[in-house]
């Protein structure tokens, strides 16, 4: 069963990590959200791997080639079935 | 008779920009560099305003320079030809080449101007889109706009804040201003301009799934009214492409995050049925296989984040921050945690009318009527913020002849007296129908006889009460102030390009590119490259159907900057 944005899920509460960090720069300088993130975005982006070719590369095509390899699967069973159409 | 008996006010300008957001911000900033008085009148407020008004976190375009034309027509072709930018095949083939090879130029132009293109190592940054042949670039535009109007304030553009105009004044078959509104005062306004650029973006308040007005997606609330469209289609300039209303997978309307988001760092995220099949991403080549899956029961989509590495759910985050910060908010009110929920998308819903439909307009984006122009998501085929940009910034680079060339633009009173009694007519209405009542109404209609397939008895049908609606109800529409007046122009707007966009619709008979006949479903070869045009002539639509114009650059040409 699909886990959707419904009822259950309200007690969780999950926190963003970045959206958390600007919640308490606004609070701490009494600035707006858009002030906070400002100053904190940053400091954040030095955490992320944005210059990592090697990694960002990998990970892409990783996804591609699944992707690819799902849609020449579905394109089989399509085949097998007759083919599409809209109506 | 004297003009200043008829109106509040009068203004007198070289060059009148419609719309304050990407394209207009830049037309606007560009010809007064070139020593032009311009006036630009902004619906909503330019800080804020448009589709972008919440920030972008992608600039459509990553360009390769030095291209020939032979080159490029070969780069389109290796990237999947049309599809790669803007309307394709579907617009004035030169104009596509001019946007595409000054597409570099634009992004210099959007720095001059004040706005943050560059990430924090000093370097564009340009990623590869998995969900099309386009690259684009990734940026933080979470402040481009108030960026973009202090670069337009700054050059002495005589900024209208709050200002709708109504319509377009012609004389001699030639464009020479527009009615105005304060929405604040109520003040009726002339402004005598010897050329208008209407950039007032795509139309996007026809279908239900994809209405914006109530904060349900990102724009401002006064945006993709249509208003641009609405206003040239009445002045005789003609709409392209009107039946190609973009059908797609997005996500459901709600704040919790912003369809870009996910996938402006270029990975591909999972989508699956709602009993957990993977499936392709939906896109226009996949929609028939997810037609099949609703029928087979397996709608709804989700998207399903789970398998994304740490660092993509964090870049994920900073794409919030660049584009539509409230989604922190939302998502956390509702508990929504991307790493272990999915997200429904909109399957394959009708959302908007841009890419391909707009006002027509050749590659010096002027429309079949002279002195007007469009550009951006307001003109056919200028699509997406690189191409607002880049058409605005060319618009407001060579106005500068035209007006030159152009005599003093005579105002026909009459005219005038005429569409303020129009435009007008609500405040006088007590008794009357709501803005927002007639708005819905519209929309219910589009939805059930129109959205995704269409047949000639249902869009009969749907003209029919279209038509209905507009004689009862338009006459009804009551505002008890200019802010709600502003509202029934907007309806008046959206209802006129609705039924235009129904008409072409039915008139079309073939299944062609996201224009689906449940009575014609195959295309008809004969008609693979003929684009649908439409106007109005003596108040009665009048369409052709004919090819785009061919490009017409040598190859061995280079036009950039």
């Amino acid at each position: 069963m699909a886990k959707e944005t419904a009822a259950e899920h309200y007690e969780e509460r999950f926190e963003f990590p970045l959206w958390k960090l600007i919640k308490q720069r606004a609070e701490e300088k009494d600035i707006s959200y858009l002030q906070a993130a400002r100053e904190m975005l940053p400091e954040y982006q030095k955490g992320i791997r944005y210059r990592d070719d090697e990694f960002e590369s990998a990970e892409i095509d990783k996804r591609e080639k699944e992707l690819a390899e799902l849609a020449e699967r579905k394109q089989e069973e399509i085949n097998k079935s007759g083919g599409l159409r809209w109506y | 008779m004297v003009l200043e008996r008829i109106v509040d006010k009068v203004i007198d300008t070289d060059f009148l920009v419609v719309g304050g957001a990407i394209g207009g911000s830049a037309a606007a900033a560009k010809a007064a560099e070139h020593g032009l008085k311009v006036t630009l009148a902004e619906k909503a407020k330019t800080d804020r305003s448009g589709t972008s008004g919440q920030g972008i976190d992608h600039y459509g375009g990553a360009f390769p320079r030095g291209m020939t034309v032979k080159e490029w027509k070969e780069f389109l072709e290796k990237m999947g030809a049309g599809v790669c930018y803007g309307g394709g095949p579907y617009m004035n083939q030169t104009r596509l080449y001019r946007q595409y090879a000054n597409g570099f130029w634009g992004i210099e132009e959007m720095e001059k101007l004040g706005v943050t293109m560059r990430w924090d190592d000093g370097d564009l940054r340009p990623i590869k889109n998995f969900f099309g042949p386009a690259p684009f670039t990734r940026v933080h535009w979470y402040d481009c706009k108030p960026q973009m109007a202090a670069g337009v304030r700054k050059r002495g553009v005589n900024v209208l804040e709050r200002t709708m105009v109504v319509d377009l004044l012609t004389n001699n078959g030639a464009v020479v201003g527009a009615t105005a509104i304060d929405t604040r005062t109520g003040e009726f306004i002339v402004i005598r301009a010897k050329a208008v650029v209407v950039a007032t973006g795509m139309f996007g308040r026809l279908y239900g799934q994809s209405v914006k007005y109530y904060f349900i997606m990102h724009p401002c609330p006064a945006a993709v009214s249509g208003d641009g469209w609405a206003m040239a289609y009445r002045a005789g300039a003609e709409l392209a492409n009107l039946e190609q209303s973009r059908v797609r997978g997005g996500m459901v309307h709600d704040l919790t995050m912003s369809h870009g988001n996910i996938r402006n760092e270029g990975i591909a995220v999972r989508m699956r049925t709602w009993d957990g099949d993977e499936v392709p991403s939906i896109s226009r080549e996949t929609e028939a296989l997810f037609v099949d899956l609703e029928r087979k029961g397996k709608a709804p989509f989700y998207y399903d984040f789970g398998n994304l590495p740490d660092d993509f759910h964090k870049r994920i985050e900073v794409c919030y921050v660049d584009e539509r910060m409230i989604g922190f908010k939302v998502a956390e009110d509702r508990g929504f945690n991307p790493r272990t929920h999915w997200y429904e998308t909109m399957q394959r819903k009708p959302t908007v009318l841009h890419a391909h439909p707009g006002i027509e307009a050749d590659e010096n984006f002027q429309s079949t009527v002279k002195g007007l122009f469009a550009i951006g998501d307001c003109s056919s085929g200028s699509h997406d913020v690189a191409n607002a940009a880049t058409s605005g910034f060319l618009v407001g680079d060579s106005i500068e002849s035209f007006i030159k060339e152009t005599a003093e633009p005579v105002i026909d009173e009459a005219q005038v007296e005429s569409q303020k009694e129009t435009a007008l007519a609500p405040l006088s209405v007590k008794d009357g129908t709501e803005s927002k009542e007639l708005e819905q109404a519209v929309q219910n209609i589009c939805m059930y006889y129109i959205a995704s397939h269409r047949s000639e008895g249902m869009l009969l049908e749907g003209l029919r009460r279209l038509g209905s609606l507009k004689k009862v109800f338009i006459p009804q529409l009551k505002a008890k102030n200019p802010h709600e007046l502003m509202r029934c122009l907007e309806v008046r707007n959206i209802m006129d390009v609705a039924e235009a966009h129904m008409q072409v619709c039915l008139e079309r008979k073939e299944t062609h590119g996201s224009h689906y006949r449940l009575d014609y479903p195959e295309p008809d070869p004969s008609q693979d490259d003929l684009r649908t045009y439409q106007r109005l002539e003596n108040g009665q639509p009048v369409l052709e159907m004919r090819k785009v114009k061919p490009l017409e650059y040598p190859d061995d040409h280079k036009e950039e900057r």
